[in-house]
């Protein structure tokens, strides 16, 4: 299960060679079990997250965990930063803050990230999330990662 | 304990831990009070963030406090009323240790007519010292607009739309 540093500079370079996202999402046992995707749009990165029985949080709606949502943020914010950032290491979180907006309805959640600032140390990443319409989002976070 | 509380107590764990998220989780409620729940992660190779060390996502400590949050949120209610999440912010203070269980645990610190504020925290061998600390709150919603005959209203509702979308565009 432990990889060596080394796959992860592989990995890297070949996911940006190749414009695939998704290489670093295969990467991170989290991003599976929460079936998390990334896939390149429009020279920017799209993140989705299909509905699956486990990440239902609400099973009387039927409605997607709030927990998932924010680590499905998360996650994305993370892959933003390897994959456009061109940071080396995986960054590591510092704080993490999300406004719940709407309910998850149990279909598929897209995710679009915006590196705000990037300094030596510290990255600060704004993350939308929405469903059927980009412009009714149903969560929005920010968060700050620790790149050095 | 009052016996509305000792019904409630199992309920709540049946609820959270044997579906959805909670179950892939597969976490344990280990002490539900009014307005205090305890909750304990055991390690997952499954939601490893980091596979260099071992460590777990942080977007596990999200799902782990947000549930505990809310846990904790529902226990000063009555079963009316449900509890959906308005924000939660999170603070990582160190790395998780890989290989590790989490101990979680979360309080209401106030809560008003239509808010419910909670602080929680995060923690592995110290309590005094945890890994993540959060502050959520929570929205207090009459149960009416998503009970399930409310939810099934909605499914028709939809389903006939889509039937009827489906016909205009086979007379066209």
């Amino acid at each position: 299960m432990i990889e060596s540093s080394a796959s992860l500079q592989a990995k890297l370079a070949n996911a940006r060679a190749l414009k695939d996202p998704q290489q670093l999402l295969d990467f991170i046992p989290y991003a599976a079990f929460i079936g998390a995707k990334a896939k390149v749009k429009d020279n920017s990165v799209i993140y989705c997250l299909d509905k699956r029985p486990s990440n239902i949080g609400n099973p009387s709606l039927p409605a997607v965990h709030g927990g998932v949502i924010g680590g499905f943020l998360e996650l994305s914010a993370s892959i933003e930063i390897l994959y456009t950032a061109k940071v080396q290491a995986i960054p590591r979180v510092v704080d993490f803050s999300i406004d719940y907006l709407r309910p998850g309805r149990y279909r598929t959640i897209y995710a679009s990230c915006e590196v705000l600032r990037q300094g030596r140390k510290l990255i600060n990443v704004s993350v939308l999330a929405w469903q059927d319409n980009q412009s009714m989002p149903i969560a929005t976070a920010r968060c700050h990662f620790l790149i050095s | 304990m009052n016996l509305k509380f000792a019904i409630f107590k199992p309920m709540l764990k049946l609820a959270m831990e044997r579906t959805g998220h909670g179950a892939a989780l597969g976490f344990e409620i280990t002490k539900v009070e009014k307005g205090e729940v305890e909750l304990l992660f055991p390690y997952q190779v499954e939601v490893v963030g980091n596979p260099l060390t071992g460590v777990i996502h942080g977007g596990v400590i999200v799902s782990l406090l947000d549930t505990c949050c809310g846990s904790a949120a529902i226990t000063i209610l009555d079963s009316r009323v449900v509890t959906p999440t308005m924000d939660l912010r999170l603070d990582y203070m160190h790395p998780a240790e890989p290989f590790q269980p989490v101990y979680v645990s979360a309080k209401v610190y106030k809560h008003t007519a239509n808010v419910i504020f909670c602080r929680g925290s995060a923690w592995q061998g110290d309590r005094d010292n945890p890994i993540a600390h959060c502050v959520a709150t929570f929205m207090k919603v009459e149960t009416s607009s998503i009970s399930l005959s409310s939810v099934m209203t909605r499914q028709i509702k939809r389903l006939f739309r889509s039937k009827s979308a489906h016909l205009v565009k086979e007379d066209e």
